[in-house]
């Protein structure tokens, strides 16, 4: 008993004095995400987001992932909701996880890749997109990122509804422009 | 201790106190106008795109630093604490209630009358409209007669709504455009309405919010505000019936206490810190709190019920137009008086439900990429609507705001605990009050091959009030029609507490027309005093 309690007690020790380098750590993975794992993210992208946008802009949606990642900010106060409010934060980045999880990826043939998402997904117990992503998977919330966009909102619509653009009230008495 | 003095002092920056002090400094020129708020001034509307960006972005709060972390109370449905009130992140819905609501007891022996007429109210209405800028398009129904006409025209129906309201229409029932605090054309210095899809945080000042009054009238010294002030405590004088000053601290420097004197004192701090403040402000004079003589500050605690519904029909319907506009009828508003009591509005607003992006297909299948997206246009090619109606309720006198002993703020003080309870009437129509309105639901989602997806009954009661309810008797009611409190001659309660019912539709242009009405009488006071 008394041997557990000094093991315990070191290691409590040996965490607390590495608390601080891992928040450094954190918080560089999350300032330069994706770093080497760039690519892994690119073709991540190009899994989970639809084909047809083609190779070139789901890689600029996986840039634009990558500048959300780099701007999440850990503890900001987050919108306490109507009804039953109450106060909620910003959990901490989720940057780590993500380039664990993108790391197992970019290990793996192209081909391979795809089932290694479904498997992940499924060891991660992931049952929806997240309105806003969460941290749960790099591939569900990199899907979240998009699929509740604008951008994507427009696609499945196939007409420039432009959902959060302030887009004034003229014409909108009419179905949106259609897409090409 | 700082001493502050003035003529007035209101408690509580909300939409209510910029409205009474607005008035009160163009009907008394000079008038020095003290506003105390326990909450933030947020005046940097410059950022608000940014706050909007991050809120949609990341889920941040769109109105950072509006909460005051053991400020709070058990079933409190919005915890906005800070200059401008919860009409800070408001939708800007500005219905008028009908002249039902006003005579209850006399026209079908329920609740109680208002202590005022429909008429005199709706002169009031037509003022709360124009200062907070309302674009509407008047109702068919010959009972909603108004004596002026919206400030604005009406926000453009968009091609969703167009659908919808020839999808509802199908049963007869009229709908028209639910009127708005948003501005369609310029209008009071702001601008219009970009239609930007989040009116909780407006990033362009379309929608009326109370820090533009506060500025404007900082900016005209008109008034002076404390903000981040608590106020702990109304003090009566020592063997009159006046109030001769409020005791708060001021939470930037924590133990610093601050007084302030005035002729007049005006709580206006919403439906739960008013009543809270007169329990709070017990003493040995007055053991139940002030105004009190009734028992009946923090009773009658108020706010409606409301059914929802998700529908779809076949209608052409592309997500996000406009969310945040919607279609109203007041057809049921109204109830004969033969016949069993149901008041309900009914509403209509665009939906996505069951038409958002999904990670799994309805068999389990896991979704990616292409087939995502498939999944996704397919359920989209339906049209949905979400339907609510709000419907009367009405309080017992045990639907209560009480101190709760057990939970205190970090000065000591206990905190609001709110339970609403319905009178028997109420609990006897419930049944047949939700069946009515899920039949008007059902008779809806006929028209087009449309069906209902899901319903719900409220378990909150929304745009809530009461707590200080109006009356003529001083036994039976806590103020009078303005407002001024039975049992003190100078201090008055604005706004929402003081509403006996909370009527079937939005209440903030009630409290408004109330507030606006009560300046007509407190400045007369004032004038009679001087």
């Amino acid at each position: 008993m008394r041997t557990f309690r000094r093991r315990t007690a070191i290691q409590s020790m040996l965490a607390a004095a590495s608390a601080p380098f891992q928040l450094v750590r954190a918080w560089a993975q999350t300032a330069t995400f994706p770093g080497k794992r760039a690519s892994a993210l690119h073709d991540l992208a190009a899994i989970v987001l639809p084909e047809s946008l083609g190779r070139k802009a789901t890689d600029a949606i996986a840039d634009r992932f990558a500048k959300w990642v780099q701007e999440y900010k850990a503890g900001a106060e987050l919108e306490p909701g109507y009804g039953n409010p109450r106060l909620r934060f910003q959990p901490s980045s989720p940057a780590p996880l993500y380039l664990t999880q993108l790391e197992a990826l970019g290990r793996l043939a192209p081909g391979a890749r795809r089932s290694l998402v479904e498997a992940a997904l499924a060891e991660a117990k992931v049952a929806e997109l997240p309105p806003v992503p969460n941290g749960q998977h790099v591939a569900t919330d990199l899907m979240s990122f998009y699929f509740f966009s604008s951008a994507a909102n427009d696609l499945c619509y196939r007409a420039a509804v432009r959902k959060y653009e302030c887009r004034g009230l003229g014409g909108s008495e009419n179905p949106p422009p259609r897409l090409s | 201790m700082p001493r502050f003095e003035s003529d007035v002092c209101i408690i509580g920056a909300g939409i209510s106190a910029a409205m009474l002090a607005e008035k009160l400094a163009e009907l008394k020129p000079g008038l020095q106008i003290t506003i105390v708020e326990a909450g933030k001034s947020l005046f940097d509307f410059e950022n608000r795109m940014h706050y909007r960006q991050r809120y949609l972005e990341y889920g941040e709060n769109p109105w950072p630093d509006d909460l005051i972390e053991d400020q709070t109370a058990k079933d409190i449905i919005s915890r906005t604490m800070a200059v401008g009130g919860q009409a800070l992140h408001w939708g800007g819905t500005t219905n008028r209630f009908s002249e039902e609501d006003l005579r209850l007891r006399s026209l079908y022996g329920l609740a109680v009358d208002w202590p005022l007429s429909y008429e005199e109210l709706e002169r009031y209405y037509c003022e709360a409209e124009r200062r907070l800028g309302v674009s509407g398009e008047p109702s068919p129904l010959a009972e909603d007669k108004r004596s002026e006409p919206y400030p604005m025209p009406a926000m453009t129906l968009s091609h969703n709504m167009r659908q919808l309201r020839a999808w509802a229409e199908k049963t007869g029932i009229p709908f028209w455009s639910t009127p708005q605090a948003k501005n369609t054309v310029r209008y009071g210095g702001r601008n219009e309405c970009l239609r930007c899809n989040t009116c909780a945080v407006c990033p362009t000042g379309a929608r009326y919010s109370p820090d533009f009054t506060f500025k404007q009238l900082l900016a005209a010294k008109k008034i002076t505000l404390h903000d981040q002030t608590l106020i702990r405590k109304l003090v009566p004088h020592d063997t009159g019936s006046t109030i001769v000053r409020a005791e708060g601290v001021n939470r930037r420097q924590p133990g610093q206490p601050a007084e302030y004197a005035a002729r007049l004192f005006v709580v206006a701090a919403g439906y739960v810190w008013s009543s809270h403040l007169l329990l709070l402000s017990r003493g040995s004079r007055y053991p139940n709190g002030l105004a009190n003589s009734s028992g009946l500050v923090g009773r009658y605690m108020n706010g409606h019920s409301f059914v929802s519904a998700q529908a779809e029909m076949d209608a052409k319907i592309y997500a996000g137009m406009n969310e945040r506009h919607g279609l109203i009828s007041r057809q049921y508003l109204r109830c004969r008086p033969d016949q069993p009591y149901r008041r309900h509005d009914l509403r209509i607003w665009e939906s996505n439900f069951g038409r958002q992006p999904r990670l799994r297909s309805g068999d389990g299948r896991l979704l990616l990429g292409e087939d995502l997206l498939a999944d996704w246009r397919q359920r989209a090619a339906r049209g949905a609507a979400l339907l609510r109606a709000y419907y009367d309720v009405h309080p017992a006198r045990e639907s209560s705001l009480t101190l709760d002993e057990a939970a205190r703020n970090r000065w000591g003080d206990p905190l609001p605990k709110i339970e609403h309870r319905f009178d028997e009437a109420t609990q006897a129509r419930l049944g047949a009050t939700r069946e009515q309105i899920l039949n008007i639901f059902r008779l809806m989602a006929r028209a087009n091959n449309g069906k209902l997806l899901e319903t719900s009954f409220s378990n909150y009661l929304d745009h809530p009030g009461g707590g200080c309810r109006m009356g003529e008797d001083p036994t039976s009611s806590v103020c009078d029609s303005w407002g001024k409190t039975h049992d003190h001659e100078n201090l008055y309660v604005a706004g929402a507490p003081t509403t006996p019912t909370a009527g079937c539709t939005n209440g903030t242009l009630t409290f408004v027309a109330l507030t606006l009405r009560a300046a007509d009488r407190i400045a007369r006071q004032l004038g009679s005093a001087a």
